[in-house]
């Protein structure tokens, strides 16, 4: 029982980075923007917070702060592609190394101390429960919000009008304009709502999950939040269910390692990548699936006509 | 990049003192060392407060302690692929540097490609394998580190199971594993190692839930060796001892670290000045340990009872002065078969090339 909880309780922190980076980057490309850089807005993210940390402030104002730092950063992206509209893949792969940068740049002088430990909730009842507190009830404040955060997203794209708006905007930002809605302002409005995201997805890195400062810390779940979002097909509870089973594999090879699983580690490491991928293939081959969450216009400019 | 203003004079002089070089097996000083002492190092990573390339810098540093103005260092840090190694390396040499040190596993190629052509710069290569007229090479015996941790963890551990975390499957990071399980079991012959490997060097989140794992399972010792402290951390969480590596992790879980093998380089870095200054280097082979000071323990946990501490102590001396080998045999693999017979030691080669695991591992190597 205790082998499973903390094989539970381990895949939702791991997952927690990935959901924060997944959903915001849904967000964005359900505008019809695709922003490559999240691994440099997470390590921007990240980079912030422990500067924040070690500069006195609470935690919560460091994730506010981390949040902020990821949206800046966003939005010189925003700058390249919506107003100046270079090439979007070109625009975000220079992001995430302009982050990678930056980061190491507002690192620099906390390599390898210990920052203050985002600590877990220990939910008064329902965590003194056996089985089920510390399976439930005893994370730390920034995994119940990232479920806040899926609530709040789904609800937004699929129940209101703004979310309606942001679809149209991806879906066919001709019309939308035509309709007299500002495009790019909105796709502006994702853009930095997606590098938030990012930016707390890093902050989560840097104080909660492992809480120091090394550079490239983020070590490539940038670009597994990217993965997840096509693996999700543009939908934000696969894009949990998804993270999850990142996760899950990547605790259970562990797992299977230190049993002494007659497996060489090299293959069970990249178990992770291989289930995900595996997932991936079987989802894509329904074609209606796809062409029904796929924002039409990802990746393309928009010049307004006229 | 500086170009050197060699003018055909120099560079016929610089010539034949390569040739004196060559018949007398040193490396010459060229003409104008006896003014400052030119000194370049490259790190793998940038230098932060512990860890691996910190130790490099504490090196370069006892350099400069030691020849004061008469000496012009050149570092430049976080360069891993070799592709841009070659680069800085070729650098270093034509800016005039007579001794560069480089502190990767994967300087290596870069290396000796650019030492042939540099025939008067004496280069020093940790971690290095192949050795060239002017590329000296140096290592440290981890093992002998893990070997005396692995005895305070035998001494510590209710459980008798203790875990390790590693980047790669290598000899450097199984020998060690291997070493700490035998110092373990020369106190208790039940104890356990669960081995992990990463498959990446550098991956804090995933040595987190490495380290999770292995304390989930049971582990109430865990040694990670890695280039961050996250396995001592997660140990202060958990309530487990840790192991540290390279420096003193101590401040990271200021009552569970129970000791550290670290790494001090300053011997080799101020020798291998010295010799170049005097005119007499030559490319070495070292592979140093307790003897030399290379590897030290950090200040034992105070949780340690006197009678241990004292016995980690001897141990300590025993394998520094030869009494006690961390490789005597008899050793056992983990089939059962009788790797090492009793009354012999492995031999050098064989431990540098350490691909199977002890007796008592919990792990697979493929």
């Amino acid at each position: 029982m205790d082998l499973f909880i903390a094989i539970f309780t381990g895949t939702i922190i791991a997952a927690t980075p990935l959901i924060f980076a997944a959903l915001g980057e849904l967000v964005v490309e359900k505008s019809g923007v695709l922003n490559l850089g999240i691994e440099g807005m997470m390590l921007i993210g990240a980079a912030t917070a422990v500067w924040s940390v070690f500069s006195g402030l609470p935690v919560l104002p460091a994730i506010v702060l981390s949040a902020l730092a990821g949206a800046v950063s966003a939005l010189l992206f925003g700058v390249l592609v919506l107003t100046f509209m270079t090439n979007q893949y070109a625009a975000g792969l220079a992001l995430a190394i302009f982050g990678s940068g930056v980061s190491a740049f507002i690192g620099r002088d906390f390599g390898s101390d210990p920052t203050t430990a985002l600590d877990e909730w220990h939910i008064p009842v329902l965590g003194d429960l056996p089985v089920i507190g510390p399976l439930f009830f005893q994370y730390d404040p920034l995994v119940y919000f990232s479920f806040i955060m899926f609530g709040l997203i789904s609800w937004f794209l699929y129940r209101t009008k703004g979310g309606l708006i942001v679809r149209t905007v991806g879906e066919s930002p001709q019309s939308a304009h035509a309709i007299g809605y500002p495009v790019i302002a909105i796709r502006y409005l994702t853009v930095a709502f997606g590098g938030a995201m990012a930016g707390i997805g890093g902050a989560y890195l840097s104080i909660a999950y492992t809480p120091l400062w090394v550079e490239e810390m983020t070590a490539g779940r940038g670009w597994i939040a990217l993965a997840l979002v096509v693996f999700a097909t543009w939908r934000p509870l696969r894009v949990i269910l998804g993270a999850w089973l990142f996760g899950g594999m990547t605790i259970l090879q562990l797992q299977g390692q230190a049993l002494g699983v007659g497996v060489p580690s090299e293959v069970l490491s990249s178990l992770p990548y291989v289930a995900t991928i595996v997932v991936l293939v079987i989802i894509s081959r329904n074609r209606q699936m796809m062409t029904l969450h796929f924002p039409a216009s990802l990746g393309k400019p928009f010049r307004p006509a006229g | 990049m500086t170009v050197l203003p060699t003018t055909r004079r120099q560079f016929l002089r610089n010539s034949a003192a390569a040739g004196a070089a060559i018949a007398t097996g040193g490396i010459a000083v060229p003409a104008n060392a006896q003014d400052v002492l030119k000194i370049g190092a490259v790190y793998v990573s940038p230098v932060s407060e512990i860890g691996w390339t910190k130790q490099h810098s504490l090196g370069v540093e006892a350099i400069r302690a030691e020849f004061g103005d008469k000496v012009e260092t050149t570092v430049i840090d976080n360069i891993f692929k070799p592709q841009d190694a070659e680069r800085v390396f070729r650098e270093l040499a034509a800016d005039g540097n007579q001794l560069i040190f480089g502190t990767s596993f994967s300087h290596g190629t870069p290396m000796q490609k650019v030492a042939p052509r540099f025939p008067n710069v004496a280069f020093e290569h940790c971690s290095g394998i192949k050795h060239l007229k002017n590329l000296g090479t140096f290592e440290a015996k981890y093992y002998e580190g893990t070997y005396v941790a692995g005895v305070a963890a035998g001494h510590m551990s209710k459980t008798a199971k203790i875990g390790f975390i590693g980047g790669f499957p290598i000899p450097d990071i199984v020998g060690p594993a291997n070493a700490l399980l035998l110092g373990a079991q020369s106190v208790n012959p039940d104890t356990t190692c669960s081995v992990i490997f990463l498959n990446s060097w550098f991956d804090p989140g995933k040595e987190k839930e490495a380290a999770n794992t292995l304390i989930s399972q049971g582990c109430d010792v865990v040694c990670s060796m890695t280039d961050t402290a996250t396995g001592v951390q997660v140990a202060g969480e958990k309530d487990a001892w840790a192991i540290g590596y390279a420096s003193d992790m101590s401040k990271f879980a200021p009552d569970h670290q129970l000791t550290a093998f670290m790494l001090n380089w300053n011997s080799v870095y101020v020798g291998a000045a010295k010799a170049v200054a005097a005119g007499d280097w030559k490319s070495e082979e070292r592979w140093q340990g307790f003897a030399e000071g290379v590897v030290a323990m950090a200040p034992y946990n105070s949780a340690i009872p006197a009678d241990v501490q004292s016995k980690l102590d001897q141990t300590q001396a025993d394998i520094a002065s030869g009494k006690l080998h961390p490789y005597a045999g008899e050793i056992k693999d983990q089939d059962g078969n009788v790797r090492v017979a009793a009354g012999s030691i492995m031999p050098n080669g064989e431990i540098r090339g350490f691909n199977w695991f002890v007796d008592g591992v919990i792990g697979n190597l493929g």
